[in-house]
């Protein structure tokens, strides 16, 4: 199971999730869309975070989303992940970075 | 409950229902309820009078209950009725069968659908070992043909 | 086509049985989309053909049975990488290719060009049997006793949708071999199995039981030393059917057949089997001459010519060349015909990512092998390809044609020849990212007159406790750790596969990802700077014991 995230002062929350018909990481934004790109992610404060994350859990299967969490951000544009594993979901392998995914318009 | 049969018995309603430890004080007790956890070699003493022994997933992925059936067919010659029912999917109707299970409590949701379990009991025409049923040889090897 | 060599050739039924695999698999993604089922019902099911969802996309593993594919499969992999993925695809650790960034909706086209070249992904994940794996070797070392693959074959087939164990408590992986030399890591399996000819000529089986790797590395304990040819199914039913029974099934990371043979002990484990074996209808489970021949009869075997003077030549030509006498000494091994070679493709280029091939790249490893190896090609438990019967008169040019690939790196057994697992650049499970490590330490000793004087020393890297990079093996060995986000690397020493096989010793706390690279050099430069002649980084590690290598690791720290 996740650990609950943990936040120190100055960071957000994002919520995350991978598409089901590409697998592909995607943020979920303020109109309540899922978006390829973390500069369009919806940044939450702990306490909005719960009624976000519920709603887009329950919504999973009609957006056509799966494995819906939260994880903690810097709020910098685009949103900046905290843990090295997130990083990697927002930009894409280290190791290729003709691979890497646009954060941003 | 709706049932489905896997082959070619009739599955038989009861009304008794008991667990393997009422056994002993239920003599009226034709039918027998036994957990993923449970031994069936604790039935041996009782199998001449049982018609049913139902075997409860307490979710699909706890494949003992597959174990249990080929044990009560394989090693206990149970010839009565063996019943699935829990968390089960349809995908492993031909894995019941194969096993010895004759009959499923169909869920009560999408997968509860007869279609899909006949559909998945025709879905393969060999397997690759053998199985508790007489089925026959499919070409040389280990292969037989999937009786359906 | 010509019946390929090395491996099971399909008739019609099993290519029917292939297509009812994907049909079934159709109507199960379709039933995903429309809701009948849940991703926790989905996931058991799409893993057993497969499919995991990893961090930026589904990742499809292909079952390669027993390592060996022939060349017209391997031109489908690369299409398959060309097509479906971004034109590369990684070589693992359990002789299977991974391809990277694949989507649900395309994986049954995927699954049914790969039936068109009888390959699958059946069972290469899921609390299955795995794909068996077998001595690379095989049919081809000269120390071989008996060809492990029919056997190998025989093991794919009865666990194939297995009835009874489609749902175990956890994965159940089984290795195979045929050598004394252990070169499958029979002992880190949950069944090993090594063959050896009986008097009557039938192979004798000895099993090993309950080793593993994972979060807790156990060596496997020898269950039976002499298990005839007919009983070798009804044995493994017998194990099995103990541990689908008895395996704990509340923790996952205790689920393991190793944790119930920890807990009973070996011996009450033997018991029981030989308690399920007396209960058992024996004649149903009997593996018959008569299936063991048909089975037997699908292999092709390699007509094995060669000039009289194969070998004047070859060493004529490594007298004349150092460079490719230094790539014979450290990538070719001894074949039982004299006049051929089994040779060894390395995939780990310095600096680069071990186990990875472009597509183009297999594209010419096929053709090599149609050339030089009678269109068979071999993948090995550490990530790299073998040519098993090369004429050793021809050996020079298929290292040339190899160089103009990037693909003629001598380091196979050394330093360079780094096992990693994709780590946190791709998986879902991982804690740390294990290729970036790998690169580093390839470029470190990119130079291969310094690793072949280093020698024998291997460096495993896994991404997390799960150590698919095996790192419990390693003669050096990395496990990345996440220390609140960041990451961190525990170092052990003297872990060992084979013959002897070791479970490597911790050396102290985990170092952050950047000191790394320079305390492994720290711990080569000792081994470098104490050996005696000719002693093996373990041999001298053996006699000094650990102490002057942590005191080295950790000098800077």
């Amino acid at each position: 199971m996740k650990r609950p995230v943990r936040l120190e002062p100055g960071q957000k929350l994002v919520l995350t999730a991978n598409r089901l018909l590409d697998g592909r990481t995607v943020w979920w934004r303020e109109d309540g869309a899922w978006d390829l790109r973390i500069g369009y992610a919806v940044l939450l404060d702990a306490d909005g975070a719960e009624a976000e994350l519920s709603r887009a859990v329950e919504e999973a299967q009609r957006e056509g989303v799966v494995g819906v969490y939260d994880t903690a951000v810097l709020p910098v544009v685009p949103p900046e992940p905290v843990t090295v594993r997130e990083k990697i979901r927002a930009h894409g392998p280290t190791v290729h970075p003709e691979f890497a995914v646009e954060t941003a318009q | 409950m709706k049932l489905f049969e896997l082959g070619e018995r009739t599955a038989q309603v009861h009304d008794v229902l008991v667990t393997v430890g009422e056994l002993a004080d239920r003599d009226d007790a034709r039918a027998v309820l036994l957990e993923s956890a449970d031994d069936p070699a604790l039935l041996r003493p009782y199998l001449n009078r049982l018609d049913l022994v139902v075997l409860r997933f307490p979710i699909f992925r706890d494949g003992r209950g597959f174990t249990q059936a080929r044990e009560l067919r394989e090693y206990l010659r149970f010839s009565g009725e063996i019943r699935a029912e829990g968390h089960i999917l349809p995908d492993q109707a031909a894995f019941l069968r194969r096993c010895g299970v004759d009959s499923v409590v169909l869920p009560k949701n999408g997968n509860g659908d007869p279609g899909l379990w006949e559909k998945q009991l025709r879905q393969f025409p060999v397997a690759y070992q053998r199985s508790v049923l007489p089925e026959r040889s499919a070409g040389p090897g280990l292969r037989v043909e999937e009786a359906s | 086509m010509s019946v390929p060599v090395g491996h099971y050739q399909y008739d019609r039924i099993d290519r029917d049985f292939l297509q009812a695999r994907i049909a079934e698999f159709e109507g199960q993604v379709k039933r995903r989309l429309d809701g009948t089922l849940s991703e926790d019902e989905f996931k058991p099911l799409r893993l057993m053909n497969g499919l995991y969802l990893q961090l930026h996309a589904y990742m499809l593993r292909v079952a390669i049975p027993y390592g060996i594919l022939d060349s017209r499969q391997v031109r489908k992999l690369g299409k398959i990488a060309r097509r479906y993925d971004r034109d590369y695809g990684h070589f693992t650790t359990r002789q299977n290719i991974q391809f990277n960034w694949i989507r649900l909706e395309d994986t049954p086209d995927i699954l049914r060009e790969l039936a068109e070249v009888d390959m699958h992904a059946i069972q290469t994940s899921g609390n299955c049997i795995r794909n068996v794996t077998a001595d690379e070797y095989a049919g081809a070392a000269a120390d071989e006793l008996v060809d492990p693959r029919v056997h190998a074959e025989i093991l794919r087939q009865w666990s194939t949708l297995h009835p009874e164990f489609t749902f175990l408590p956890r994965k159940f992986k089984i290795a195979i071999s045929g050598s004394p030399n252990d070169r499958v890591a029979a002992r880190f399996h949950d069944i090993g199995i090594l063959a050896r000819p009986g008097e009557d000529g039938a192979p004798l089986f000895r099993i090993f039981v309950g080793g593993g790797l994972g979060r807790t590395p156990v060596i496997g304990e020898e269950l039976f030393d002499s298990v005839r040819e007919e009983h070798l199914l009804a044995t493994l039913e017998a194990i099995l059917r103990v541990y689908n029974a008895h395996g704990r099934r509340d923790n996952i990371y205790k689920a393991r057949i190793k944790i119930l043979v920890q807990a009973i002990g070996v011996e009450a484990y033997r018991e029981a089997v030989e308690a399920e074996l007396a209960q058992m209808d024996l004649e149903r489970y009997r593996l018959t001459p008569e299936a063991v021949a048909a089975i037997r009869s699908r292999f092709a075997v390699p007509l094995l010519e060669a000039p009289a003077d194969a070998d004047a030549v070859l060493t004529e030509q490594r007298r004349a060349d150092p460079l490719f006498d230094r790539w014979v000494r450290s990538n070719t091994h001894v074949h039982r015909d004299p006049g051929h070679i089994i040779a060894t493709i390395s995939l780990k280029p310095a600096g680069g990512i071990p186990g990875d091939a472009t597509s183009a790249q297999i594209g010419r490893l096929a053709d090599l092998a149609d050339a030089y190896s009678f269109g068979e090609i071999r993948i090995t438990h550490l990530q790299n390809v073998v040519l098993g019967h090369v004429r050793k008169d021809r050996l020079r040019e298929l290292w040339l044609g190899l160089s103009e690939v990037g693909l003629a790196e001598a380091n196979i057994g050394l330093i360079g020849d780094i096992v990693a697992c994709p780590g946190l650049d791709y998986c879902a499970l991982a804690n740390a990212r294990s290729i970036p490590i790998a690169q580093k330490l390839g470029a470190r000793f990119a130079d291969t007159a310094l690793q072949a004087e280093i020698g024998a020393l291997r460096i495993n890297i896994s991404g997390c406790i799960n150590a698919c990079g095996h790192h419990h093996a390693g003669h050096i060995g990395l496990l990345g750790v996440d220390k609140r986000g960041e990451e961190f690397f525990q170092l052990t020493v003297g872990g060992q596969a084979e013959n002897g096989a070791a479970i490597g010793t911790i050396l102290g706390a985990a170092l952050p990802e950047d000191e790394t690279v320079d305390a492994i050099a720290r711990l080569v430069d000792c081994y470098l700077g104490r050996r005696e002649s000719g002693e093996t980084f373990l041999e001298t590690l053996t006699r000094l014991g650990h102490e002057p290598f942590r005191e080295a690791a950790y000098e800077a720290v």
